[in-house]
């Protein structure tokens, strides 16, 4: 008998409260243009955050893989952050050609110095004494 | 994950009732509006990856703290208002809450009482009143009957139980309907 009475008066109380509630609502679909515009402002304001965090979140997950030479469409990298790609990638086509050149360069010395080797070493006496040797010397080919 | 066109939407479909609601809580509307905005940049910030179905209860709860924080803030401002503490239904045994209660709404409901005034001065009446009912009991109303949220999500917003979020509730619904009564909106 209490439990019905008190939930009869829950009910009751919850009729009448979503009965007031619903006066209220021409409260807010009227109002006044300045406050609209405002609430429109601070919407287009949070969409614009929500924006930027995701470019940021979106750059820095893909940072590692492409490192340097990913500029993406994020305009906060700007004229600066393009300008060092730039110079990062000159320099290592530069550093790849110096290194080349030097590889070239080494190989030449080597040659070099065994043709200097070959041909400044002395005879060996025993050389003379081999028929083969003088043979070889008699030819007229030489 | 909510698509941009879907928070969107959705900010636009809760903004007007998040305002009128911020402003009813905190009795001025510039407040009520850096209110709504601050929770519109929370939600799209903190919770911008969320899924749509999530955004209605998250939104709710972030504007919910913000108008606390506000209200701590201007807490000094509440001595300007009287409150309905007079008008409020006591609990002695003399009054049968049930019986005062079908007296006030009346046995034809609601509707004869709203047929007999005109709307909009219904309307700043009882915004009036509304605006006077102490903190919590109008923060109970506005959740429970207003954004129309279940008990259990309207005690996790207001952080307490379910029996104290009917009790506010049920203080609200009284102390609004004998206030318009003896305003003559009564039936």
């Amino acid at each position: 008998m209490k439990h019905s009475r008190k939930t009869r008066l829950e009910l009751l109380a919850d009729r009448q409260g979503l009965s007031l509630a619903a006066r209220l609502n021409p409260a807010a679909s009227d109002l006044p243009h300045q406050v609209t515009e405002r609430l429109r402002a601070a919407r287009e304001r949070a969409l614009a955050s929500r924006k930027v965090q995701t470019a940021r979140a979106q750059g820095a997950y893909g940072m590692g893989g492409s490192l340097a030479l990913n500029h993406g469409d994020d305009d906060q990298m700007g004229w600066l952050g393009r300008l060092s790609s730039g110079l990062a990638l000159l320099l290592l086509v530069v550093g790849m050609l110096g290194i080349s050149e030097a590889q070239n360069d080494l190989r030449a010395r080597e040659l070099a110095e065994v043709d200097v080797a070959l041909l400044t070493d002395d005879l060996p006496p025993a050389a003379f004494a081999d028929p083969g040797f003088l043979q070889f010397l008699q030819t007229d080919d030489l | 994950m909510a698509t941009e066109q879907e928070l969107s939407g959705f900010l636009k479909s809760v903004e007007r009732r998040a305002f009128k609601r911020a402003a009813y809580q905190v009795r001025d509307e510039e407040a009520a509006l850096d209110i709504v905005q601050e929770s519109m940049m929370r939600l799209a910030q903190h919770y911008g990856d969320r899924p749509l179905a999530e955004m209605p209860h998250l939104f709710q709860r972030i504007l919910s703290h913000a108008i606390i924080d506000s209200l701590r803030r201007r807490k000094t401002r509440w001595n300007l208002f009287s409150n309905l503490s007079d008008l409020t239904v006591g609990q002695s045994d003399e009054v049968d809450p049930l019986e005062a209660l079908e007296d006030l709404i009346g046995h034809e409901g609601t509707q004869s009482a709203q047929d007999a005034l005109e709307k909009t001065q219904t309307l700043k009446e009882l915004e009036f009143l509304l605006m006077q009912l102490p903190e919590r009991q109008r923060e109970a109303f506005l959740l429970r009957y207003w954004e129309e949220m279940d008990l259990a999500e309207t005690a996790a917003v207001m952080g307490c139980s379910q029996g104290s979020v009917k009790t506010h509730c049920f203080r609200a619904v009284q102390a609004l309907s004998k206030a318009l009564k003896a305003r003559g909106y009564g039936s």
